[in-house]
Order: C-alpha cells, then structure tokens, then sequence
C-alpha cells in the first residue's frame, strides 16, 4: 500500500481540535490553565510550527541518537576522563548536572501543560514531542553522571539537588517554578520555550558542548549535543505563539512575559555559565569570553529574533548587557569565598595569566574585582585559612535567590535595592530584579529565601554548621577548592603585577 | 539589650552581609561587627582610618558613640560602612 507523504496528511491529522458537547469548552479549556488571553481558539488555529514531524519519524530519530548517547556512555566506562581532566572541568560537570538534571523533568511537566492545554493544536502535538525530549533529557543527565558517584559523592547531587535547600538549588526551583511550573500553556510557550530556550539554553548547550570538546571530554559533548538537537526543535513552540498574540492585540502581555522571562534566565545563566567560562574552564581551553559570548547570541542574534517578531526589547536592556562586565564576577567571587555550600568544589581560575587574560577582557578588572583576590591570596599564603572562608550569610535576592552582590574596590557600586510591600520589606540585587516582583506581588511575596529562614529560626544551630545540614550537605559533600589551593603559589615572593598595557 | 539583625554593605565588599549587632552597640561597635566578615577577608584593612556608620544613600554619617537603638535604624535595614579620615 503506497504511503501518503507527511505534508499531504499532516495539516488535517494534527488538527484536533473539536465542539465539546458534555462539557462546556470553557470547561475542556479553562484560562488559568491555557492563558489564551482572550484571543479565540479559531484565532489560534492559524498556530504553524515551524519544524514539523510525525510520531514515526520521531521515534525513529530519537532511537538513533539514543543509541549514539548510549555507545558513547558505555565508552565512558572505560576512559580516564574522570581521572585526567582539569579539576575545573569535573566541577562544571557536577554544577551542570545538579542544576539542570531535575529541571528537566520539570520541563517535562510544563511540555505536557502545553500538550494538554495548548490552545493551538500544533502547539500541542510539538509539546507532546518535547514532553518525551525532555524525560529523555532528564533520565541521560542522571544516567551519565551516575557512572562516577562511586568515586565522588558530589556526582549524587545530580539526582540530590533539586531535593535540597541548598541555596543554588532553592534559586533554581525558584527560577523554574516562576517560568514554567507555575504558568499557563501559553505562558510556557513564551517564557521556558522562548525566552529561556531560544535565548539561553541554546548558548548554554552549545557552548559547553564546544568547551568539552575543546577538554577533551567527548562523552559530555556528544550527550550536550544530542540533547541540543532536541531542544532546538521544542524551542521554537514559542515564536509562533507570540505571533499569534502580537496579531491579536496582545503584545503588552506578550512583551511582558518575555520581559520577566529573559530576566530571570539571564541570573541563573550568568552564575552557572559565567562562572563556568570566565573562571572554571582551564584557561587554555577558553574560546571567547562570557562577554562576547553574551554580546555574540544575545545581543547580536537574539535581538534580532525579538525585533523580527514585532516585540520591543526589554526595557532594562542596557541594564543587562552593562552587568556582563561584573554580575558573574561578582558571583563568581561568591561561590568561592562560600564554597563549604556547594555541592561542586569551584575552581578559582585565579593564576596570573587568568588574571592577565580577565584584565585583556574586563579592563579594570584587577582594580576592582582584583582587589578582593588580593587579600584572599595574602591570606593564602599567610596560613590564614580561616579568614578565607565565611562566618555569616550573604544576604540574599528575594527573586533572583542568589546573593545581592555588584563591584568591589576601586568602581564600588554595591547597593540594596529594597521595597515595602505589604508590611514586608523585600531586598533586591537590582532594578531589574524588584520590576519583576512589581508585575506580580501577590505571585512572589510569600516566598522566604534561605536568609529570611535564618531569620525566622528555621535554621538551627544558627551557625555554618547548622546552614550546612540545612542545606542537606553532609560531610565527603561541601565544596573546597578545585585544586587544593596550589595555584595560590605561585603568588608566594611574587606579588601579581599588572601586565603593561 | 535586644539583638539585632542589620544589613551590612561595607565599602570596597562585593556583597551584602547579615550582621549581628544588639541595640546597645554604639556605631562604632556596630562598625566593628561589621568590619569582622569584610575586612582582612575580602577588603584590605586600612590603618588610621575609621569606619563610620550611615544609612544607604545618605552623605551623613551618624555620631560614632550614638547607640543603635537612638539612631532609627530599623531591623534588616542596609546601612554602608565607609572609610573615613580618624
Ligand atoms: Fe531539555
Ligand atoms: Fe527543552
């Protein structure tokens, strides 16, 4: 029997949608849960998905890549990665596993809002396919790091994190939780496949999967970039769904659901990414600066992508791109010095040439920036330890969850951003960050971050030790330095000097 | 006598810190408190001068000897910790 090709059967086999007669359509579709805005199904239904497949062709492809994620896996087994990479390098891994494994099975459950409430049916059939990418994301990201927690219980924080109150883990669920658990289908459509997919998690994925490659870790680049060639297909639900809104006089609310989106990906990104660029990855391996990375996708393509769909950029856009000089310094500086509560030991990236390259980069960055890593390296070698770790918490960003942090020494700018809500006083790391809360108090207000816990005596004994069992991070767990503090040496009788200009 | 819990931002820091002081401390006590998680962790000390005590955003300091309870500051508030000529 002769086949009928995909475009000549696709349109009317995916149109599914129907007059419900048991239940009122309202009822088959509520707002709160589709978010449609108003607009009227027969509007969504002009909805076309760029990228278009069938459920035969998917599972054929997806059985392939499948079956090369899994013969690089079994090859994992055998090499010495683990053993003969950098130190930096294993700590991106484990950063990258805990912070992102459990989210995708949190985007698994946003897929599945979009495939069930999805006021477009093609909206709904690419959901139903990134629904089955996004378990498959999860169960590879835990199946792969799984092969080395035998040798190195911070790999368990793969599966542990998203489990714990460990502060990175809380900004996270918090961050996922704002974008896509607690959203409608459309709502998802635009900020976790838009927002946060098309502008961020593209460049995360294709930029580690180059850095492995650079590192020599082929598994972790061959399985980055089989989960991209998914996520660039699910990515795109998004675009058409704005389409539809902008065309129906919906673009406030479009605009701000971007607005909120990007904002709140752009935090995470830049502690997990930032840090993980400018500092972590071995200085010889590095490519391009977190900066240029960001002025590359963000503002030179990604721009572009919201001015083709009608939108405006966001209105803190300059805000944004001045940050890319400090903010993941700036949280770079922090995960360091707090190292006892993470469940990767972070690498400094703090050796002389470092410094040289972050000063080539971020000019002026050893008189700012510069200054702080002057006094831990003194402490260094002076044997005094202790003062290179912390004795209180950071005060932290009730939206962003991550500590209210800017520009140290010479260009000093750090600042509270605070606001009075409803008897409360809320404490922000910027502009940016208290305009998110503002869009939607009653949505955020009840959240306590790990500080406003301390506060409230949730955290017993009230010192380190108790934050740290709080943080469920038990011995063998907390992070120390990635290299044992040996490159501090050679600062010993030989005080870093800046490279002349 | 009653503890207290203040927001420090301590110049030359990257970030802020929840401090621990008591009412009764006087602004040079509070000073201090501050000064034990920043400086000769992450700022440099600088001898001869002091630190003196003013709301964010403020250009005036308040007395030294003033005792945190007189001032108004009120819990959880930011207060900047600035290096001045002794
Ligand atoms: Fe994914
Ligand atoms: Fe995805």
């Amino acid at each position: 029997m002769a086949l009928l090709e995909r475009n000549e059967w696709y349109d009317i086999a995916r149109n599914t949608n129907w007059t419900p007669t048991h239940v009122t359509e309202a009822e088959l579709f509520p707002d709160v849960m589709t978010g449609a805005k108003g607009v009227p199904v027969e509007k969504w239904e002009v909805y076309d998905e760029p990228y278009k497949t069938s459920y035969p062709e998917y599972v054929r492809i997806q059985r392939e890549k499948d079956a090369g994620a899994y013969s690089v896996k079994a090859a994992l087994e055998r090499s010495r990665m683990f053993e003969d990479a950098d130190p930096g390098w294993v700590s991106i891994l484990k950063a990258h596993y805990g912070a992102i494994a459990l989210g995708e099975y949190a985007a698994m459950s946003a897929e599945a809002r979009m495939a069930r409430f999805g006021r477009a049916p093609g909206m709904r059939n690419m959901a139903t396919f990134g629904m089955l990418d996004e378990n498959r994301h999860a169960q590879l990201q835990l199946y792969f790091p799984h092969e080395h927690c035998s040798k190195d219980r911070q790999f368990d924080w793969a599966h542990k994190a998203y489990h714990s109150n460990e502060w990175g883990a809380i900004a996270a669920r918090h961050t996922f939780d704002d974008l896509f658990m607690a959203r409608s289908a459309t709502d998802i459509a635009v900020m976790l496949t838009f927002a946060f997919e098309t502008g961020f998690t593209n460049m995360q994925f294709l930029g580690l999967a180059a850095d492995a490659a650079e590192a020599g870790d082929f598994t972790f680049a061959s399985l980055i970039s089989s989960i991209q060639t998914d996520e660039s297909r699910h990515a795109q639900i998004g675009g058409p769904a704005l389409q539809v809104m902008i065309a129906n006089g919906r673009k406030e609310e479009a605009q701000k659901l971007v607005d909120v989106g990007i904002a709140r990906a752009w935090r995470l990104f830049s502690l997990l990414t930032g840090t993980s660029m400018d500092y972590a990855t071995p200085l010889e391996h590095r490519k391009q600066s977190f900066k240029e990375f960001m002025l590359e996708w963000i503002v030179g393509q990604f721009e572009r992508t919201l001015i083709d769909l009608g939108l405006d950029l966001p209105w803190y856009w300059n805000q944004m791109i001045a940050e890319f000089d400090y903010q993941h310094h700036a949280y770079q500086m922090g995960i360091w010095f707090w190292r006892p509560t993470l469940w990767w030991n972070p690498a400094a990236g703090m050796t002389p040439d470092c410094r040289d390259w972050l000063e080539e980069k971020y000019p002026g960055w050893n008189d700012s920036f510069g200054k702080v890593w002057d006094v831990i390296i003194d402490n260094l070698l002076a044997g005094r330890h202790e003062l290179t770790l912390p004795e209180t918490l950071p005060m932290i960003c009730n939206m962003s969850q991550l500590p209210i942090c800017a520009v140290p020494g010479n260009g000093w700018n750090v600042k509270d951003y605070p606001l009075d809500y409803q008897g409360r006083t809320y404490h922000f790391n910027s502009e940016i960050d208290r305009w998110v809360f503002q869009q939607d108090p009653a949505r955020y207000r009840d959240h306590m971050s790990l500080v406003d816990r301390f506060l409230a005596g949730q955290i017993q004994p009230p010192n380190l030790m108790g934050a740290l069992q709080y943080m469920n991070l038990a011995p063998g767990e907390i992070g120390d330095d990635a290299h044992k503090y040996a490159w501090a040496e050679a600062y010993r009788n030989n005080p870093y000097q800046k490279k002349a200009a | 006598m009653a503890a207290f819990p203040m927001i420090s931002n301590f110049q030359y820091d990257f970030l802020l810190q929840l401090v621990a002081v008591d009412t009764e401390n006087t602004m040079d006590e509070v000073a201090a408190a501050a000064a034990y998680h920043s400086v000769g962790r992450r700022v440099a000390p600088q001898p001869g001068k002091v630190v003196r005590v003013r709301r964010q955003g403020d250009t005036e300091f308040f007395p030294r000897h003033a005792k945190l309870g007189e001032t108004g500051i009120k819990p959880m508030e930011t207060v900047e910790f600035i290096f001045t000529e002794a």
